[in-house]
């Protein structure tokens, strides 16, 4: 009950601003009554979206497994680089500020060498997602690996515990909180990033993936489907957000306040 | 990229419910008592390059001058909303396409085409020399993969015109690398621009043009929004005049326009600015024993585009009268 309690107080604020939020942005559409290409009124866009709700079904699926699979990619790498910077001073003075440099590469400015280095097709989303959201898991690991109480790693080196056992006893399970903090960031720019990458490498066809749908849309001048398609991959990001999230509370609820 | 989606229609927003005109009153006095130029802007959809080398020649020569015009031509690239601009009144004029056009309509947005700068269209589908696809026909009943933006009106002509077609289409966003090194079968491509490059760097291609298979939209034509078209008739008949006579002086001799041009697009050099006003010339010149003067759009090119366009689902509806889209300025 405490359980159901919770989520609602956590959920009704978000969904009451949502409709307060639509509805004023139906009474600017009365009010100014803007052209559809400029602003699509909020019925438009649902109504584009009924229309076209199977490719979009299609496209949200397809754009979420390659944001997906980048994520899996980025948490698994994110975590091990992080790991291994943790363990080596010298390779976190020289690579973690490297790190922080290639990460404020534009990604629209290195996507079509993607495409050039994966080939067309879902492997540039995936990469592009997975270049976009390890950089998240990276530096919380890094982070939470290198608070580790003091106190307790002099206390396995007494136990003599050796180096990956005291990686895997200790360090990664302190680690976790803030792990799970970066993989909730790294969650949502891995829509971001696949998205980006469609828009440079994916097949438009009969099923087309997110970023194809927005590209023709917009070129089709259809604001609404524009919309309704942004709307969606919102939803992808959300979820995969949300699924992080849960993870991340099964994991700690029993013995980490922030899963309380 | 999603965001910016967002940021685009946010900012033509604000656009929309601002005040649009900022034109000067024709024929309001300069600080001599003398009538002041009209300013105007036109937006370009793309970087300046021959394809817009009349209105660069008007400029160049005076000619927007003489006409009591003072004309600020804004560069354009990749995903310039230009015809939005111009509906929305954010600019005066724009260079956009027939099917922008009659498609933007639909939506709210009053376009009319003043000018056509190519009365044939310069679009179509780059090959190389040796592919075994000879034909649009061909190339789209294949399995190959072709660069080609996903959502224009040709590609759902393609797609009606052959049926059945299995061809993989994939974005442009790579530029030619894709072309170059094969992993592409094919290429949108602009006749006067991709083929150039090519050309350039010695690799024989073929263009397969979509005119020729049967869809030709005016691709290139300067537009206003229709409630600048009554306010300001007289401005956009001079805008047209001076673009007739920009156009000729092109035509007859590029070379004197394009180291200009070039300038203002260093990353195209004159060599290729030759060789793609070589190209176009055709396509931009009324055919030989043709009445109609450069940028001249006859009715039945509307009336047969709107036609297609209604059967390839890009608007519900041909516009109840066709004379509304589009204006040629007497002559």
């Amino acid at each position: 009950m405490s359980t159901v309690r919770s989520f609602l107080r956590g959920a009704v604020p978000p969904a009451v601003m949502v409709v307060l939020l639509v509805a004023a942005w139906q009474v600017c559409i009365w009010a100014f009554r803007p052209s559809a290409y400029l602003v699509p009124a909020p019925m438009d866009v649902v109504r584009a979206a009924g229309e076209m709700r199977a490719p979009l079904a299609g496209a949200a699926w397809m754009t979420g497994t390659s944001a997906a699979i980048g994520f899996a990619i980025a948490a698994g790498a994110g975590v091990l680089a992080g790991s291994v910077l943790a363990a080596v001073p010298f390779l976190m003075r020289g690579l973690y500020p490297i790190a922080t440099l290639l990460q404020m590469v534009p990604l629209v400015a290195i996507a079509p060498l993607l495409v050039i280095w994966c080939g067309y097709g879902p492997r540039t989303a995936v990469a592009s997602a997975a270049i976009v959201s390890v950089f998240p898991v990276l530096a919380a690991t890094l982070d939470g690996m290198r608070g580790t109480d003091r106190g307790l790693v002099e206390l396995f080196g007494t136990l003599r515990a050796g180096r990956v056992q005291r990686w895997w006893k200790l360090e990664l399970p302190w680690a976790i909180p803030s792990i799970v903090t970066g993989l909730r960031v790294a969650a949502g720019l891995s829509v971001i990033g696949a998205i980006v990458g469609e828009f440079v490498g994916a097949f438009a066809g009969d099923e087309s993936p997110v970023g194809i749908l927005i590209l023709s849309a917009m070129r089709e001048n259809r604001t609404d489907l524009v919309f309704a398609a942004v709307a969606v991959a919102a939803i992808v990001g959300f979820v995969l957000f949300g699924l992080v999230s849960l993870g991340g509370w099964l994991l700690l609820r029993r013995w980490h306040a922030s899963a309380a | 990229m999603v965001s910016r989606a967002l940021a685009a229609c946010a900012c033509a927003w604000f656009a929309a419910c601002s005040d649009s005109s900022s034109a000067a009153k024709p024929g309001a006095a300069g600080p001599a008592g003398a009538p002041a130029a009209t300013k105007v802007r036109i937006q370009l959809n793309w970087v300046p390059e021959p394809e817009f080398g009349g209105i660069y020649a008007a400029a160049q020569d005076g000619i927007f001058a003489k006409e009591g015009l003072d004309v600020e031509i804004i560069k354009g690239s990749a995903g310039t909303p230009a015809a939005q601009m111009a509906a929305s009144g954010q600019v005066e004029f724009a260079v956009t396409s027939g099917d922008q056009i009659l498609s933007l309509r639909e939506q709210g947005g009053n376009l009319v085409g003043l000018f056509a700068i190519f009365h044939t269209s310069p679009m179509g589908v780059m090959v190389p020399d040796a592919s075994p696809y000879r034909s649009l026909e061909a190339l789209w009943h294949s399995d190959a993969t072709v660069a080609m933006e996903a959502g224009l009106p040709f590609v759902r002509y393609l797609n009606l015109r052959y049926p059945g077609g299995k061809v993989k289409l994939v974005p442009t966003g790579t530029g030619l690398a894709a072309f170059e090194r094969g992993a592409v079968a094919g290429q949108q491509a602009f006749i006067s621009s991709e083929p150039v490059q090519m050309e350039l760097k010695k690799v024989p291609v073929r263009f397969l043009s979509l005119a020729e298979g049967g869809y030709d939209p005016y691709t290139v034509t300067v537009a206003t929004s229709a409630s600048y078209l009554e306010r300001e008739r007289a401005t956009c008949a001079a805008f047209v005049r001076a673009l007739r006579e920009g156009w000729t002086r092109y035509l007859a001799d590029p070379a004197k326009y394009n180291a200009e041009i070039s300038r203002l697009n260093p990353a195209m050099g004159i060599e290729a600015m030759a060789i793609a006003a070589e190209k176009q010339h055709d396509l931009v010149a009324p055919p030989k024993g043709s009445a109609d003067e450069v940028g001249w759009m006859p009715r039945e090119r509307w009336e047969r585009l709107a036609a297609q366009l209604k059967e390839l689902g890009m608007i519900k509806e041909p516009p109840a009268s066709i004379d509304a889209v589009f204006w040629n300025a007497p002559k």
